[in-house]
């Protein structure tokens, strides 16, 4: 559920006050880790969330870690230098705090009439269609509880948080390779 | 029996409007309106604010060019603490407007144009977008998403962060520039040249088959305003005010941007949030005038950078002096973006540009600024008036979406004239619509303080208000 505008920082910025950023970026070839959402809209900030733990977790210490408001055509770049991306999103779809985790077709057909920001296949697609490059890309959603003007999360999805975090360790442990 | 067309959402700009195009009794088009449908309030709500405060909360009226309304609403706050940034300071200033330029030029071309001019207007627009282009022409969009990188990165590295950065605050900037930050930027200048030269010589090649198209493409007689350095230069960040009628004769020039207010005046009409400027001595509402890369190459005499001139010469000799059909924005804000680019480039060589002295500080001194500066749609005022402690009693902002109100409004008539016929939508009106008002950009963020895609929706209607068509996509 992206709203607003992708942006970049850098470590320790402050995943509370609305501003975007990244860990240190590492050689290419390693995993590409963005979490995104609204950080001002309660829940759908869980991306960024996960994405600041992710961040400061020892076993990524490989990983480029972003976590940003939408995905954005400039994202493209750093997934077809990537071996593997895990995206991170909240999702008004499912039950709050439930985590579901799906792989992306790589041949997935994409197209979109806006361009300011991109769906996850078209990310994909665009890498694809201009690098010729095909990562395995997986979508780690949560659902919400709350999409409120607010800045922390709901118990139920705060409850989840470290469960989001294994399941990327875990899908990063496995194909990041 | 009058009749009413109206397109309910308008795509690929940013914000939320509806057109609506009122037919005759004989079903000939007589009007048009460009509603933008979405009001955001930020002359309001910053009432009651520190001034301090102002360019932070700012910057939050757009995602997309927040430095745009830093930089001219630091500015109108320097002007309340009567003080000058120092010269870097002031350099700095213009190297991330710049930076902010290129990389929305960048996003207008490239990302929501150039699926049009690649495919034409009425191909299917499931292959009309930045992923068809990516097939179709992967060059011109690696280049786009280069360009848009390059810029970001300026931002980035210059104000903090991507959005909303915050090291442009009153009296200056808050960081110094490195000479590793320097030299990484500098690096990035041959390729950002390269791509955007590769981007002018597709689109010189590929207007040749939308020369007809242009001719009826919100082509028609306007004045320009724009702002320009001692010289008659394109100047983004200062200057004074020229302003030049479809002739190119001066209606006026080496205006003081502070005295915006005498010439400048607003209307408010009921149909729209988006208020309407017009230039005062010709009156509402002949006093019709555009802004943006259009008119920044109509008003000045040189872009002032080598090869912007270049092709500013190709330009005047391919289009004339004064460029009318709102079609040639898409050329001039190339030319714009190559400009940007090279001026860039020459405030980095600059030798004080390292210089840590970049802040000047004062107190509340006035009770009244101005701050104006080019945006990459055209050109920006902030006016606020503060009480004596600085808390801030007022503020009006004048838009570039603001200034093209009219001009829009003129071009989506000249549109619907030319392709409505009957009293049905079709789909080549349709997309020639969207795709005229896109030619100018409009953030209807900035303009009504509104946040979202724009959605387009489009209603034929009678005399009698009968809704004869309704389309929305």
């Amino acid at each position: 559920m992206a709203a607003g505008d992708g942006g970049g920082g850098e470590r320790g910025t402050s995943r509370n006050t609305g501003e975007s950023g990244e860990s240190p970026r590492p050689a290419s070839g390693g995993a590409l880790i963005v979490g995104y959402g609204n950080a001002l809209r309660s829940d759908d900030g869980l991306g960024w969330h996960a994405a600041a733990r992710l961040a400061e977790d020892p076993r990524l210490a490989g990983a480029h870690v972003v976590w940003q408001h939408q995905l954005t055509p400039e994202l493209a770049v750093d997934v077809s230098n990537a071996s593997l991306v895990v995206l991170i999103d909240a999702s008004d779809g499912e039950e709050a705090g439930a985590i579901s985790v799906r792989r992306l077709d790589p041949t997935l057909a994409a197209g979109s009439a806006w361009s300011h920001h991109l769906e996850p296949a078209e990310l994909v697609a665009l890498a694809r269609e201009l690098w010729g490059a095909s990562p395995p890309v997986f979508v780690v959603s949560v659902g919400v509880a709350s999409l409120d003007v607010g800045d922390s999360l709901s118990p139920a999805v705060e409850r989840a948080l470290p469960a989001v975090v294994e399941a990327v360790v875990a899908i990063v442990a496995e194909h990041g390779h | 029996m009058s009749r009413e067309i109206v397109i309910d959402p308008v795509t690929r700009i940013e914000g939320h409007s509806k057109i609506t195009i009122q037919l005759d009794d004989r079903g000939e088009v007589v009007d048009a309106h460009f509603h933008v449908t979405q009001f955001r309030g930020f002359e309001r709500i910053t009432q009651g604010r520190p001034v301090h405060e102002m360019p932070a909360i700012m910057a939050r009226i757009c995602g997309i060019c927040p430095v745009s309304h830093l930089v001219a609403s630091a500015k109108a706050v320097d002007d309340i603490l009567a003080v000058e940034p120092p010269p870097t300071g002031a350099d700095l200033r213009r190297i991330i407007n710049l930076g902010q330029i290129v990389q929305s030029n960048a996003l207008s071309f490239f990302h929501l144009s150039a699926p049009d001019l690649l495919f034409g207007f009425d191909a299917d627009p499931a292959k009309r977008n930045i992923i068809g282009l990516a097939r179709e022409n992967p060059q011109l969009a690696r280049d786009g998403i280069a360009l848009r990188k390059w810029g970001q990165e300026i931002i980035e590295w210059l104000g903090g962060k991507r959005i909303h950065p915050t090291w442009i605050i009153p009296g200056g900037m808050a960081k110094p520039l490195t000479a590793e930050v320097r030299d990484r930027i500098l690096a990035g200048v041959p390729e950002a040249i390269a791509a955007v030269e590769r981007a002018i010589a597709w689109y010189k090649t590929d207007m040749v088959r939308w020369e007809e198209e242009a001719s009826t493409f919100g082509n028609f007689r306007s004045a320009f305003m724009a702002l320009v350095d001692r010289e008659g230069n394109v100047d983004h960040y200062d200057g004074w005010l020229r302003v030049i009628d479809a002739d190119g004769k001066l209606l006026a020039d080496r205006v003081d941007p502070h005295d915006f207010n005498d010439y400048i005046g607003e209307a408010v009409e009921p149909w729209s949030y988006l208020k309407s400027t017009y230039w005062k001595s010709m009156g509402y509402p002949d006093g019709i005038y555009r802004v943006g890369p259009l008119a920044r190459v109509n008003v000045a005499d040189r872009m002032g950078t080598p090869r912007a001139d270049e092709e500013l010469e190709k330009f005047r000799w391919r289009v004339g002096r004064v460029a009318g059909s709102s079609f040639h924005y898409h050329y001039a804000r190339l030319i714009d973006t190559l400009h940007c680019i090279e001026k860039i480039e020459a405030l980095l060589r600059g030798p004080d540009i390292l210089s840590t002295h970049i802040l000047s500080r004062a107190g509340v001194n006035r009770n009244e600024g101005i701050g104006v500066s080019e945006a990459p749609r055209g050109t920006l005022m902030h006016h606020y008036k503060v009480d004596d402690d600085g808390i801030v009693l007022w503020a009006n902002l004048v838009i570039a979406t603001g200034h093209n109100n009219m001009a829009m409004n003129r071009a989506v008539l000249q549109v619907a004239r030319h392709h409505i016929k009957g009293d049905k939508i079709t789909e080549p009106m349709l997309n020639r619509v969207e795709a005229v008002i896109r030619c100018y950009d409009p953030c209807l963020s900035c303009s009504t303080h509104a946040l979202g895609k724009m959605a387009l929706r489009i209603q034929l209607v009678g005399p009698d208000g009968t809704v004869l068509d309704d389309l929305a996509r």
